[in-house]
């Protein structure tokens, strides 16, 4: 069987502490002005009783990747392992791929000009290597990543057991899937 | 997050410029076709076409600024043919060829086949009809994403197109200007069809399922982008030419619709449908927005 990488985001964990975002801007070596994960809040309740909910995004890696339908270069492209892959060598930076991601979590290098976004990094820590991603920088244990064609990894049991769902149901089919 | 469209205004000068382009070219085949005589309007026509396409396409190459800074990467643009965006270098390429060889021949005084111009003028509705749908297929923007905007920028580049070419008559060919009645006529029903068209988009938007369609025709007509659309689009690109082109075809006399007051009427009315035009794809690149920045699932 095919891996077809995946990852669970826990939000009943997160605590908004953005480790998550500047782990990945160091791993990644992006610019500073640069991230692949964004932050949303939501605040529920009445004062006094208020709570926030943070809630991480980024590249949802979808199957029928809509970046990768229009990307007319095939910079943005569906790569191995199901990992949908930004090839900074063939962006042209016509920004197509922004326009038609519907979680606006594609981010322009304001260097280059191209087009960049979560790379899945964290499949280099499968054997083992220690990395600065955001499943490892994450103090309250908020990610798991792994392969969601494997019925016994981490990942798969913990989307069941937790009840996890992609983030807008299905607007893609993204294998980022979150607990709310 | 407060959204920040992606697309700004050199996008909106690219898709204005691409569809006036097409419809110049369309609007001499028109006038070679009813007014053989008018070799000026035809020749206005045949210059207007390829040079606009090819300024609008020179703003697009700089603001892909990736590929501007490496320039071997836009032979990559054909390579995925399931992207609007490469239909499009397909369509713009011919008909750049197409029309340049077109005024070529127009130059040295030869007669361009007409199996030329019908592939000229396909070309030309095809170059319209994709800057619709290439904001059309993104599926997050409820102002884009429906099939009314195709439809609207192509009326809206016949219109700019024969607006182009007639305001330059007014200039450089006025005796033709007064000629080319069946043209004048033809391009006066293209503002009042935009109008329902229009309407029909904004109705469909506001009534789209996500709040972020209800919020993009707001901003149009009642938010930061009002005025734009009201004064700019709506009066002066589509009501003042309606007014005025009615007045000088149907109510002021011959005398009046050939003086050159006349002219400089129609002139008017055709520089309000350019400024229009623009306006129009202003409105379309900037006031649309995002699903996901307003979708029940996070607020």
């Amino acid at each position: 069987m095919m891996t077809r990488y995946g990852m669970l985001i826990d939000t009943t964990k997160c605590i908004g502490c953005y480790s998550c975002r500047t782990a990945c801007q160091r791993q990644n070596d992006l610019l500073p002005d640069e991230g692949f994960i964004r932050y949303e809040h939501k605040e529920t309740g009445t004062y006094p009783t208020v709570s926030v909910e943070s809630v991480p995004l980024q590249c949802m890696h979808c199957e029928d990747a809509p970046c990768a339908s229009v990307c007319p270069t095939g910079a943005a492209h569906m790569g191995a392992d199901g990992i949908v892959e930004a090839d900074q060598g063939r962006c042209i930076g016509c920004l197509y791929c922004m326009s038609a991601c519907p979680y606006q979590v594609r981010v322009r290098n304001s260097k280059t000009g191209a087009v960049d976004k979560c790379r899945f990094c964290a499949v280099q820590t499968e054997n083992g290597t220690t990395s600065c991603t955001c499943v490892e920088a994450c103090p309250t244990h908020a990610r798991i990543f792994g392969d969601l064609d494997d019925p016994n990894s981490e990942l798969s049991k913990a989307i069941v057991e937790r009840d996890a769902h992609p983030i807008a149901g299905d607007l893609t089919r993204a294998k980022i899937y979150y607990v709310r | 997050m407060t959204y920040e469209p992606i697309w700004g205004s050199i996008i909106a000068w690219y898709l204005f410029l691409a569809g006036l382009g097409g419809g110049a070219f369309v609007t001499s085949v028109f006038i070679r076709f009813r007014h053989p005589e008018c070799k000026k309007l035809i020749r206005v026509g045949h210059i207007i076409a390829p040079v606009v396409v090819i300024i609008g396409l020179c703003l697009l190459m700089a603001d892909a600024f990736a590929g501007f800074m490496h320039p071997l990467r836009f032979a990559l643009l054909l390579t995925n043919f399931g992207s609007v965006m490469t239909w499009g270098v397909v369509f713009l390429a011919v008909f750049v060829v197409v029309t340049l060889i077109v005024l070529i021949m127009d130059f040295m005084h030869k007669e361009s086949p007409k199996w030329l111009d019908i592939v000229g003028m396909v070309m030309g509705i095809c170059v319209a009809v994709y800057t619709g749908c290439l904001l059309g297929v993104c599926q997050g923007f409820p102002l884009w994403n429906n099939a009314l905007l195709p439809v609207l920028f192509l009326v809206s580049a016949v219109s700019t197109g024969m607006a182009a070419v007639l305001l330059a008559g007014v200039f450089v060919a006025p005796d033709e200007f007064n000629t080319v009645v069946s043209l004048k006529k033809f391009h006066f029903w293209l503002p009042v069809v935009e109008i329902a068209l229009v309407m029909a988009l904004l109705f469909i938007t506001a009534a789209n399922p996500s709040q972020a369609g209800w919020d993009s025709v707001m901003t149009i007509i009642c938010g930061n982008w009002a005025i734009a659309f009201w004064v700019l689009f709506i009066a002066l690109g589509l009501v003042i030419p309606i007014v005025l082109e009615y007045w000088m075809l149907w109510f002021a006399g011959h005398e009046m619709e050939t003086s050159r007051t006349g002219q400089m009427i129609s002139g008017f009315s055709d520089l309000g449908v350019l400024v229009g035009g623009f306006v129009l794809r202003l409105l379309i690149v900037s006031a649309a927005l995002p699903i996901t920045i307003v979708q029940p699932w996070i607020f």
